[in-house]
């Protein structure tokens, strides 16, 4: 179901009243599996289509199993290539076709997000960090979360765990205002400024291709730009949704978002954009790499250039993560080549200007504003691989821009973004932001403020011609 | 618990206030529109409903009242060239409403009718006459005319307005109705604040849209200066082969459709003005789609030729190039001429002898 249908909130409140009618840990648990299978059920039209999801559960609870049993790294090992193997088959991966495919359409959503956990699951369990074995039915609650299934986060089986039917601390009046209130934030973002974004997108990509020279050069850019502006706000307002009807249900689900925008290298943005993959990938895939080229190689002068290597790799991994197609290797490409870059530069600026050097250029203003500039730059060029998913177009619109064209788009982007980074932070330190304290704490006011919210939404949702639907879901 | 059920309380009030406040402003700010039993989607703009399809979906309530009533279906160039309000003071006997909606397909004008129908009884049907405009661009499938990427595939405009309020809701097998067709007028009134803010945020649109120069809102005056240029003849002649499905062919679907639905009106006692509205002759000599476009109306004309309930009607003498503003729309005094032309057919069909001028005739349409 859609989490902007009717249906959904509907789903909502019955899950969330069933919940708390008993504080019983057992009966929570109930309801939230059942809660999950209710969710996932939704999306069938074929009792046959949720076999594959399923299979996949069984696989990976089996390797679970047998992981606690044997916490061997050749079981683990085997295990993850098991589990991987049977992802790639299901997945659909285009440069995998001569696997073949299984006769008939399956539910694909949220598969990604469970294998995470699954490989999370296995490794810590190898890694002695869980201890206990991981009961079935808390496994499926775990890896199925109805928050967490359409698009994550990624949540550590440790922290779900801890909260699986259990209220860590009562509710109060104005923790659960606060969850209201960031579930209708949530909405004002996903069907507002992301749909407005979204839509803006669609008539700048279509302008792209009648356009030639400079005016290309600016749609795209334009479209680009739109194209960010709808991914973010899509995606956290779908964490904003989920977080905030996770208070209701006793759990605390982790932040994905840190203000990306004020991010000054290619690094930090991946600190503060959708953080619970990119913790995963350094939990799970730099560190061990890392360690692993260390023993292989261990001279202390190289430790830093192992770095850039493995955040070549880490990068690059995680970006052909986000789709099925050869423009995925391109997008995981430029992801790593940004990250190592970026590795590099840190280093070479640490060689010859000295740690404290560089650290007094990164604080200077002009570095500031440069840096975040060409980092919103990089990633606005980067992410086009996500709006255009097939390689032939991609390259279409390469060889049509042309170097000077993306050379052009890519200083425009970088001054422009600088620029607004430059102004907002001026506006922000002289105008007192407007916020829910400015409008008055008082239960009127703050209800007001909501049913406004609430309100927006409604009206607004009325001017598109078709329901908002959640970026992430498809990676 | 109780906590939860406490805020969503004070939520559902608070909204509820809100929603009354503005419910209250949208009465003041619009009063309900006096539409004296007829529908102008020409005059949709004026109105709380804003654009043509939401009028249409929205406002037929007025259409339930048992008499006689002209209703002319089809694309933006039938209201534009049977004007309602030059039809209406020559009928004798009969409100006129238009219910063309722009860069429509017989499958529109075929949902429309379905509309139209849901408001009246089965005595009422029967005082119906349908104007059924037609012309080569109407003859394409719903999946290749309605599939920009700001719907979903095939949704016609009347699917979008269906769904934009929940007055249904889409199912494999097509939409269903949520809200019963009786109380359509209730629900209209439930969404008022919403159609208010609407039609504020097109308000400001249209107001940036004329402040930046691309306003596509024309005035008669505008309408009839216009001379196409060779390079907007070529650009229409384009527009029109990449937006038909086909190099030559026109949707056989869409005929059977027509015929269809014509033959459904007659069977329930209905009458059908069959109108093959005429377009400029640079564009009739130049499109490709024409000759097949005329071959099927023949069959269809053929079809229901003789039966008493039915007419055809061809204008294909006004095809002056000069006449028209664009490649499809008439100029206003061409619009007298299509609009005379009309109500020679419909007076005799309609009236059934009788001769005298009825008052509504004389008190004209009034419309928001």
């Amino acid at each position: 179901m859609s989490l902007t249908s009717p249906t959904f909130f509907a789903f909502l409140a019955a899950t969330i009243v069933a919940f708390h009618l008993s504080t019983l840990v057992p009966y929570r648990r109930f309801v939230l599996g059942t809660a999950n299978a209710v969710f996932i059920g939704s999306y069938l039209s074929d009792v046959r289509e949720v076999l594959p999801l399923l299979a996949f559960l069984l696989l990976g609870y089996a390797c679970v199993v047998l992981v606690h049993l044997r916490r061997s790294g050749v079981v683990l090992g085997l295990g993850v290539v098991a589990v991987l193997v049977s992802f790639i088959f299901l997945k659909r991966f285009s440069f995998f076709e001569p696997l073949g495919s299984l006769p008939f359409p399956y539910l694909l959503i949220g598969l990604s997000y469970i294998l995470f956990r699954i490989l999370h699951v296995m490794i810590d369990v190898r890694s002695g960090d869980l201890d206990a074995l991981v009961r079935p039915l808390a496994f499926f609650r775990y890896t199925c979360n109805f928050l967490a299934f359409v698009s994550g986060p990624i949540q550590r089986y440790q922290e779900f765990s801890a909260t699986d039917g259990v209220e860590q601390a009562a509710l109060d009046p104005d923790k659960v205002y606060r969850a209201f209130s960031r579930i209708a934030t949530g909405y004002v973002k996903f069907v507002i400024i992301a749909a407005t974004a979204e839509y803006a997108f669609t008539y700048l990509n279509q302008q792209l291709a009648g356009a030639g020279g400079t005016k290309l050069v600016v749609f795209y850019a334009s479209a680009a730009s739109a194209y960010l502006i709808h991914l973010y706000f899509n995606f956290s307002g779908y964490m904003d949704i989920v977080i905030g009807a996770g208070y209701l249900l006793g759990q605390t689900l982790p932040e994905n978002f840190d203000k990306p925008f004020v991010s000054r290298s290619f690094l930090e943005f991946w600190q503060r954009w959708h953080m619970t993959l990119s913790q995963w990938f350094k939990f799970y895939l730099f560190n061990p790499l890392l360690m692993l080229l260390m023993s292989l190689f261990p001279a202390p002068a190289l430790t830093a250039y192992l770095g850039v290597v493995t955040f070549f790799v880490t990068f690059m991994v995680m970006g052909i993560w986000h789709g099925t197609t050869a423009v995925f290797v391109v997008y995981g490409l430029l992801m790593g080549l940004g990250a190592s870059v970026n590795k590099i530069w840190q280093v070479v600026c640490a060689d010859r200007l000295g740690k404290k050097g560089y650290r007094s250029l990164t604080e200077k203003v002009w570095y500031i504003y440069c840096a975040r500039g060409v980092t919103m730059a990089y990633f606005l060029l980067a992410f086009t691989c996500l709006w255009i998913p097939e390689l032939p177009q991609l390259i279409s619109l390469v060889h049509r821009l042309g170097l000077v064209g993306l050379g052009s788009a890519f200083v425009m982007l970088a001054v422009l973004f600088a620029l607004a980074a430059l102004v907002m932070d001026g506006v922000g330190k002289r105008v007192p932001g407007v916020s829910i304290t400015a409008v008055g704490e008082g239960l009127v006011a703050r209800n007001v403020v909501l049913a406004g919210k609430i309100m927006s939404v409604i009206a607004i949702a009325s001017l598109f011609h078709k329901a908002p639907d959640f970026v992430y879901k498809a990676f | 618990m109780k906590l939860i059920l406490k805020q969503a309380a004070l939520t559902f009030v608070s909204f509820a206030t809100l929603y009354l406040i503005v419910l209250g402003v949208s009465f003041a700010v619009l009063p309900a529109p006096a539409q004296n039993g007829v529908l102008d989607a020409q005059a949709a703009g004026g109105t709380l409903y804003m654009t043509s399809p939401k009028y249409v979906f929205l406002g037929r309530g007025t259409l339930s009242s048992a008499d006689r009533k002209v209703i002319m279906v089809g694309a933006s160039n039938i209201g534009n060239g049977f004007r309602a309000t030059m039809v209406q003071p020559l009928m004798l006997c009969s409100k006129v409403s238009n219910l063309g909606v722009g860069g429509t397909n017989i499958s529109q004008v075929n949902q429309i009718i379905d509309l139209v129908h849901e408001v009246q009884d089965g005595a009422t049907r029967k005082l119906n006459t349908f104007v059924i405009g037609v012309w080569y661009g109407m003859f394409v499938d719903s999946e290749v005319r309605y599939n920009d990427a700001d719907r979903n595939r095939g949704d016609t405009d009347i699917d979008i307005e269906r769904y934009r309020y929940g007055f249904a809701r889409r199912t494999a097998n097509g939409s269903v109705n949520v809200v019963p067709a009786r109380w359509l007028d209730a629900g209209v009134a439930a969404i008022r604040p919403i159609l208010l803010l609407e039609k504020a945020a097109r308000t400001m649109r249209s107001m940036a849209d004329r402040l930046t120069g691309r306003s596509r809102d024309h005035t008669d005056a505008e309408r009839e200066a216009a001379v196409m240029t060779d390079k907007q003849k070529q650009d229409a002649l384009v527009y029109w082969l990449q937006g038909m499905g086909s190099n030559d062919q026109i949707s056989q679907e869409q005929v059977a459709l027509l015929i269809r639905t014509v033959d459904r009106l007659l069977n329930a006692g209905e009458q059908v003005v069959l109108a093959d509205l005429p377009i400029p002759a640079w564009h009739r000599d130049a499109s490709p789609y024409y000759p097949a476009y005329q071959e099927a109306l023949q069959a269809i004309v053929q079809q229901f030729d003789g039966r008493r309930a039915f007419k055809f009607m061809r204008m294909s003498d006004l095809d002056g190039n000069e006449d028209y503003s664009d490649e499809v729309h008439a100029k206003p005094h061409l619009a007298k001429v299509w609009s005379a032309r009309l109500v020679e057919i419909l007076n005799p069909l309609v009236c059934n002898g009788d001769s005298e001028r009825s008052p509504i005739a004389s008190s004209g349409s009034v419309v928001r």
